[in-house]
C-alpha cells in the first residue's frame, strides 16, 4: 500500500479555548486536498502543526511516513509552507531570496539555479530578478514567495489561502502552479475560501469545523453526504458546516 | 480623552487636537514595557526632586548671567533632543501613520489638519519630557522657589519651536532629497541632531586641549565665554525659566507666532509632501546575467550573505551602527594621535572590548530579533541551535573589521597587550552575542533603536559582562606593559 503524503491522526490544540478537538486526517501521496472550513474552524492552525510552526497539544502526523513531531527536520525537508502573508525579505531580490531559501533546504547551487532561473522565467519574475521585493504587488511577492516554496521541489506542497488579494491573471499562475506541482509528483494540500478553486481544482476536498473533521470526499461524495447530487459544493458546504440547531 | 472629545465639536481643531494627543499617548503606553517601571522611575524622580527642593530651601537661586547661561545651555540641549523627536514624529505621520489617508478625505481644510498634527507633534513632545523634567523642578518650586513655575511654560515654548523645526526638517527633506530617499535622510538628519551637541561639544573640549568635559558643560563653558546669555534673548530661557512672566509671555508669545507662521505656509506643501510619500519608495532595477551567484554552499555563507544584504541595502539602520562608531571616534583619534603607556593603552583595551561588545550586539539583535521571516527559518529542515549559531557567526563577522581597530593601535606599543585585548573582545563580542540569542524577542527592524527597552535585562548583561572582561584586558595590558 502507497504511504499517505500526510497522515493525521487524533489531533489536538487548545490556545484560550480548544481550536482543534481530535482531527483524523489522510492525504494520499499525488492529490491536490483543499480544506475548507467556516472562519475560525482551525484550517491555519491544523496546517501550523503540520508544519512545525505550532506544538499540538496531542496527535500524530506523519509526513510521507516521517513523525513530523519525532523527527521535525526530516519532515520538513520535504515539506513547503506557503502562508497567505508571503514569507519574505522586502530588501532582497527574488534571485537572491531563492539563493537563501535552498542554501536553508540545503540545495547544491549546480541543482538551485537551473531550478531557479526555471521558476522565474516561469512565473514571470524573469525580468524582475534583480529588483528588491519591496516594490512588488502582493500577487508578485506571492509568485516569489511561491518560487521559494517550489525551489527545493517539495514532495508535500501546503499552502493558507493563497490566492487571497490576487487579480485574476496572478490567481490563474499560482492555480497553473499548484497544478504543474501535483502532475510532476507533489502532493498539495491547500485552504481556500473561494470555493470554485476547491471545487475546479482540487481532487478531494475536506471540511472541517469546531476542530474536527466534518465531511470529506470528492465534490460528487460531499454532495451524496450533504443530501442531493444537484447541489453547488457552495451548498454542500454550508449544509455540511450548519450547526446543528 | 474621550470624554473631553465628545464635549468638543466633531472635526473642528481642538477635536483633532486632543484625537492626536490622544493616539499620541496610546502609542507611548503600548511600547512601554512596564507601566509599573514607568510609574517607579516617576517615584523616584519626584523623591529626587522632593529631596533637592528640600536641599534648596531657603538657599536663594541668584538669577543672573550664571543661572542664565545655564538654562540657555540646558534649553540648546533641550531643542536638540525635542527636535530629532518632532523630527521622528513628522516622518511617522507622513510614512507610517496610516491616518492621513482618513483625514485628508474627509472634509476637513488640510491646513487644520497640519495644525492638529503640529499640536499632536509638539503635545507629544512636551508630554515625554515634562515627565522627565517636571518632577524634579515642580517640587522645588514648590517648597520655596515658585519661580521656577516658569519652566512649563519654557518647555512649552520649546517643544513648539522644535514641532515646527522638525516638520520643517521633514518637508525640506522630502523636496530635496525626492519621496524614495526622504524616510532615509530623514532618519540619519535625526541621528545626527541628536548627536550633534554631543559631537561638538567633543570637538570643542578636544580642540581646546583642556580634556574631556561633558556636551552640557562644553556648552555652558564656549556661552559663558561668549556672554551670550549675559543679556537679550540669550538671557530669555533663562529669566521666563526663574519666574519672569514677561520672560515667558515673550517666549510663548513668539513660539505661538512660529507656530502659526508654519502652518500658514507649509500647508500646501505637507499634502504635497504626502501624496508624494505614496509613490513608490525605491527604484526597480534593470535584470541582467544568470542567477547562478546567488546560490550558495553551507548554512553560514547563505545566512551571512543575506545578513549582510539586509544590513547594507537599509542605510537609515546601517548609519545608526555606524553612528556609535562616530562617537567613539576621538577615542580612537587619540589612540592613534598620542597613543602613549598607562593609562591610556589599558582604557584603550577596555574600550576595545565595549565596542565590540556593542557591535556584535546590535548585528545580533538584527540577525535574530530583527529576523523579517521567522516562520520561513522554522519550517526549513535546519535545528534552531543551528541557525542561532549561523546568525552570531554572522553576526561577529560583520563586526571583525572594526573589532581589530584598537587591538592594532595597542599593537602598535605592545603587541603582546594587543593580543590580549584582541581575544578578550572576541570574548566580549561572543558573549554580548549569545546575550541576543538568549533574550531574544521578534521585533521589526525598525524598532532597532528602541530594541534596549524591550529587554532591559539584555542590556544590563551586555554592559556588566563586556565591562568585566574590558577590565580584565584593561589589567592585562598594564600589568604586561
Amino acid at each position: 500500500m502507497t504511504q499517505p503524503a500526510l497522515a493525521i491522526t487524533g489531533l489536538r490544540k487548545s490556545f484560550d479555548k480548544p481550536v482543534i478537538t481530535g482531527l483524523d486526517l489522510e492525504v494520499a501521496a499525488g492529490e491536490l486536498y483543499a480544506l475548507l472550513g467556516p472562519n475560525g474552524a482551525g484550517k491555519t492552525t491544523t496546517l501550523r502543526m503540520v508544519t512545525g510552526l505550532t506544538r499540538p497539544d496531542a496527535g500524530s502526523i506523519h509526513i510521507f511516513g516521517i513523525d513530523a513531531l519525532a523527527d521535525p527536520l526530516a519532515a520538513k525537508a520535504v515539506t513547503a509552507w506557503l502562508p497567505d502573508e508571503p514569507m519574505l525579505y522586502d530588501k532582497l531580490t527574488p534571485s537572491e531570496y531563492l539563493g537563501f531559501v535552498a542554501g536553508l533546504w540545503r540545495i547544491p547551487p549546480a541543482e538551485a539555479a537551473p531550478e531557479a532561473e526555471r521558476l522565474l522565467k516561469w512565473l514571470e519574475l524573469w525580468d524582475s530578478r534583480d529588483t528588491r521585493c519591496e516594490t512588488f504587488s502582493r500577487g508578485m511577492k506571492q509568485k516569489v514567495a511561491l518560487a521559494g516554496a517550489l525551489i527545493h521541489r517539495p514532495r508535500l506542497l501546503i499552502l493558507d489561502e493563497p490566492l487571497t488579494g490576487l487579480d485574476a491573471a496572478m490567481a490563474r499562475a499560482v492555480k497553473d502552479a499548484l497544478r504543474e506541482a501535483v502532475d510532476r509528483g507533489a502532493t498539495v494540500v491547500v485552504t481556500t475560501h473561494i470555493l470554485e478553486v476547491a471545487e475546479r481544482l482540487a481532487d478531494r476536498i475536506g471540511i472541517i469545523g469546531d476542530g474536527k473533521l466534518l465531511a470529506e470526499g470528492t465534490l460528487d461524495e460531499l454532495r451524496a453526504q450533504a443530501g442531493s447530487d444537484k447541489m453547488t459544493l457552495e451548498d454542500a458546504f454550508i449544509q455540511l458546516t450548519r450547526t446543528p440547531q | 480623552m474621550n470624554a473631553l472629545m465628545r464635549r468638543l465639536r466633531p472635526g473642528g481643531f481642538f477635536w483633532l487636537v486632543v484625537h492626536e494627543l490622544r493616539v499620541a499617548t496610546r502609542n507611548a503606553r503600548r511600547r512601554a514595557r512596564s507601566t509599573w517601571i514607568a510609574l517607579i522611575l516617576l517615584a523616584i524622580f519626584t523623591g529626587v526632586g522632593i529631596m533637592i527642593g528640600l536641599g534648596l530651601r531657603g538657599v536663594p537661586i541668584p538669577a543672573g548671567p550664571a543661572a542664565y547661561t545655564g538654562a540657555l545651555a540646558a534649553s540648546i540641549l533641550l531643542t536638540s533632543f525635542m527636535t530629532t523627536q518632532a523630527l521622528l514624529r513628522s516622518q511617522h505621520s507622513l510614512y507610517e501613520a496610516g491616518d492621513l489617508d482618513l483625514l485628508l478625505t474627509a472634509p476637513l481644510p488640510p491646513r487644520t489638519i497640519l495644525r492638529a498634527k503640529l499640536c499632536g507633534i509638539a503635545g507629544s513632545v512636551v508630554i515625554s519630557f515634562a515627565l522627565l523634567l517636571l518632577p524634579i523642578a515642580l517640587p522645588v518650586a514648590v517648597l520655596g522657589h515658585p519661580g521656577l513655575l516658569g519652566v512649563p511654560a519654557l518647555l512649552a515654548a520649546l517643544s513648539l519651536v522644535s514641532a515646527c523645526l522638525g516638520l520643517a526638517i521633514t518637508l525640506a527633506i522630502v523636496k530635496l532629497a525626492g519621496p524614495r530617499a526622504a524616510r532615509t535622510f530623514g532618519q540619519i538628519v535625526g541621528a545626527l541632531l541628536a548627536g550633534a551637541v554631543f559631537l561638538i561639544s567633543q570637538l570643542l573640549s578636544n580642540g581646546g586641549g583642556g580634556g574631556r568635559r561633558s556636551a552640557a558643560m562644553s556648552l555652558f563653558t564656549w556661552l559663558r565665554a561668549h556672554r551670550v546669555a549675559a543679556g537679550g534673548i540669550g538671557a530669555l530661557p533663562g529669566r521666563a525659566a526663574l519666574g519672569d512672566p514677561v520672560a515667558a509671555a515673550l517666549l510663548l508669545g513668539t513660539a505661538l507666532l512660529i507656530f502659526a507662521a508654519t502652518a500658514f505656509l507649509f500647508g500646501r506643501t505637507f499634502l504635497a509632501s504626502y501624496q508624494q510619500a505614496g509613490m513608490r519608495l525605491s527604484r526597480r532595477r534593470a535584470a541582467t546575467g544568470s542567477v547562478a551567484g546567488q546560490f550558495r554552499t553551507g548554512l553560514f555563507a547563505t545566512m551571512f550573505a543575506k545578513e549582510w544584504r539586509l544590513l547594507v541595502r537599509d542605510p537609515a539602520l546601517a548609519f545608526q551602527i555606524v553612528l556609535r562608531l562616530i562617537y567613539l571616534a576621538p577615542i580612537a583619534l587619540a589612540a592613534f594621535g598620542h597613543g602613549k603607556g598607562p593609562p591610556l593603552l589599558p582604557a584603550l583595551a577596555f574600550a576595545s572590548v565595549l565596542i565590540a561588545g556593542q557591535l556584535v550586539g546590535s548585528f545580533a539583535w538584527l540577525a535574530v530579533s530583527g529576523e523579517d521571516a521567522p516562520d520561513l527559518l522554522v519550517v526549513a529542515p535546519v535545528a534552531r541551535a543551528q541557525v542561532e549559531r549561523a546568525k552570531l557567526a554572522s553576526a561577529a563577522a560583520m563586526a571583525v573589521p572594526f573589532g581589530l581597530v584598537l587591538p592594532a593601535a595597542i599593537a602598535l606599543y605592545a603587541p603582546l597587550g594587543a593580543l590580549v585585548t584582541l581575544a578578550m573582545t572576541a570574548a566580549g563580542g561572543f558573549i554580548a552575542g549569545l546575550i541576543e540569542i538568549k533574550w531574544q524577542k521578534p521585533a521589526p527592524r525598525r524598532t532597532f533603536a528602541r530594541r534596549r527597552s524591550g529587554s532591559i535585562l539584555a542590556a544590563l548583561s551586555t554592559i556588566i559582562a563586556t565591562a568585566i572582561l574590558g577590565g580584565i584586558a584593561a589589567v592585562a595590558v598594564w600589568l604586561i606593559g
